[in-house]
């Protein structure tokens, strides 16, 4: 049997357990990473995406926890937010001091704070607490993964070890004390870790179907499903986050946290998009993000229609109506405002202005790649029927949405006039679009210092935990709120390994 | 031409997205399956794109 002994063990190499292996190797402390896979990174490796950091500045970090927590209803837990947001100050630096740079910073100034949602800023999901960041990439790869290589780098550098293929399945605990953890390498055979404190931070469970079901009520599928589903992983596919550290904790007593799916709008199905989410075969991805007419399978609009380009509020929207799906529904004379005047959302990841023979590309969808959530209809009535939409209900609905657009105030919703836009000329299109999923997250208890909480929320010594197996109760419950994990993941990295720190050398 | 990737390939599968011809995620065994062992002179300068566009230079050729 093989014996590691350290100060500091890391269950994971994602962003938080990089940001804590790096941040505690930085103090000084004996730290190794235990990573199931062969490389670094975990789930975010498949996003460019962005980060947020909260401005250094005791106003900014007020403005944006006390927005947060409203936000919530304070179903979150205070203290986690609060060590979330005033870490996450800490990311910009952490980031460059791996030789990166951003390709975009976008700021958020103090009285916007909470102010406004949707990505206008450059965000999709909820609303803006901070500055926005955006991660350079190499080629067209993904800004994350290039982070988190070169933070394994530098952990190394620093005289860190990481053992990859080497999953930490239990925790060792005496009395009320972390000790120890076993971990196991590729041959099967056992790693026994002596450790004085253990940081989880191995991520969330979205691909683990049991679990989703069990505690989140959805049904696990992937995207290329072509039957839609209560829910759609799309966004990290085949990242093998199992749910391992939440297993492990539970195992030794620890509590359960707040669990939920981070999800967003998706037409599901071949030809839209490919393994990376962030390739996409057409522009669906972008006309799906339009602020037009949505209705559910009722035939009824479900949503005041301004929020489309706001993923989570649009996932979970969308999963609340009847068969959890929901239609964006256009015509002929909007399909020409898309290609001619332009999209009146633009989309930060696919930054078209103007759209390219849609009729072509939904064309191709129906008859090459017989997407089933694609249609085209010379009439209303032909929509309804290919769609299953209830007729009748639809005809109503459209014809007070036209007579809305004419006298220009929507009586329903009372979304802006500037988006309202009759749906009279055919040809009529249609998107079906369910809920996906960016991520199922939370399950470890923790408090403002990421420490683990038994049962009886006391504190089980030596054991942190960091990222999204901790995210919960950022949240609170019910279900987590649509916010950019990559800051949360950082900052509670950066906390984690302050406070192991912290505990160690008490 | 060969191609070869590094274990420290983060499976993204952005290579696959890019350039199915040449790569394909293997979702058995996670990993990126090559689709040739010599790549074919017509695709070798898709191959040069694969490799600078690999998220974590874990593309080489040879």
């Amino acid at each position: 049997m093989k014996e590691v002994s350290v100060d500091l063990a890391v269950m994971g190499s994602g962003l938080a357990g990089l940001a804590a292996a790096v941040t505690a190797i930085e103090k000084g402390l004996k730290v190794a990473v235990f990573e199931k896979r062969p490389f670094q990174g975990g789930g975010i490796s498949n996003t460019p995406m962005c980060t947020m950091a909260v401005r250094d500045d005791k106003a900014y970090i007020d403005k944006a926890f006390n927005v947060h927590m409203n936000y919530t209803n304070w179903n979150a837990d205070p203290a986690v937010a609060h060590t979330w947001i005033k870490n996450s100050c800490r990311i910009p630096e952490y980031i460059r001091g791996l030789g990166l740079d951003f390709q975009a910073e976008v700021p958020t100034p103090l009285e916007e704070i909470g102010a406004k949602r949707g990505y206008g800023g450059g965000f999709p999901n909820g609303y803006h607490l901070g500055d926005y960041y955006f991660f350079k990439a190499r080629g067209k790869g993904h800004g994350a993964a290039l982070i988190c290589k070169s933070a394994a780098e530098k952990f190394v550098k620093l005289g860190g070890e990481i053992y990859f293929n080497s999953p930490i399945k239990k925790i060792i605990k005496e009395g009320n004390k972390v000790v120890g953890a076993l971990a196991y390498d590729k041959e099967g055979n056992e790693i026994k870790i002596n450790t004085k404190a253990l940081i989880v931070a191995s991520g969330g469970f979205s691909d683990n179907p049991e679990f989703v079901k069990r505690y989140t009520g959805h049904t696990y599928t992937n995207n290329n499903c072509d039957d839609g589903g209560n829910v759609l992983f799309n966004t990290f596919p085949n990242s093998q986050m199992t749910g391992d550290g939440q297993s492990a904790v539970w195992e030794i007593g620890g509590a359960q946290g707040s669990m939920g799916i981070n999800g967003h709008n998706l037409v599901p199905g071949p030809g839209i998009i490919g393994n990376t989410p962030w390739i996409v075969f057409n522009e669906t991805r972008t006309m799906q993000e339009q602020p037009y007419l949505w209705v559910n399978q009722l035939g009824q609009r479900f949503i005041n229609e301004e929020m489309s380009n706001d993923h989570m509020t649009m996932g979970t929207a969308i999963a609340n109506q009847k068969d959890k799906c929901g239609y964006l529904v256009f015509d002929e004379d909007t399909v020409k405002h898309m290609e001619n005047e332009g999209l009146d959302y633009i989309y930060m990841i696919f930054p078209a202005e103007r759209l390219h023979n849609v009729r072509e590309q939904f064309e191709e969808l129906i008859n090459v790649k017989k997407n089933k959530h694609v249609f085209l209809a010379n009439s209303l009535e032909e929509l309804c029927e290919q769609t299953g939409i209830d007729a009748e209900n639809m005809k109503n609905t459209v014809e007070n949405y036209n007579r809305f657009c004419d006298q220009k105030h929507d009586d329903e919703f009372g979304k802006n006039p500037k988006f309202l836009r009759p749906v009279k000329y055919k040809k009529f299109y249609a998107l079906r679009v369910f809920k996906g999923g960016y991520q199922a997250m939370g399950g470890i208890k923790i408090n403002g210092k990421c420490e683990v909480l038994d049962e009886d929320f006391r504190v089980i010594k030596g054991l942190y935990s960091a990222g999204d197996c901790a995210a919960g109760e950022v949240f609170g419950n019910p279900p987590i709120g649509g916010i950019g994990m990559s800051s949360i993941s950082f900052a509670q990295g950066f906390a984690s390994a302050d406070e192991a720190f912290k505990y160690i050398n008490e | 031409m060969k191609i070869t990737i590094k274990e420290y390939c983060v499976r993204c599968g952005l290579c696959q997205d890019l350039y199915p011809e040449l790569f394909k995620y293997n979702s058995e065994v996670d990993a990126i399956d090559i689709n040739y062992d010599e790549v074919p002179e017509e695709l070798t300068e898709k191959a040069r794109k694969a490799a600078a566009d690999c998220a974590v230079t874990a593309i080489f050729l040879k």
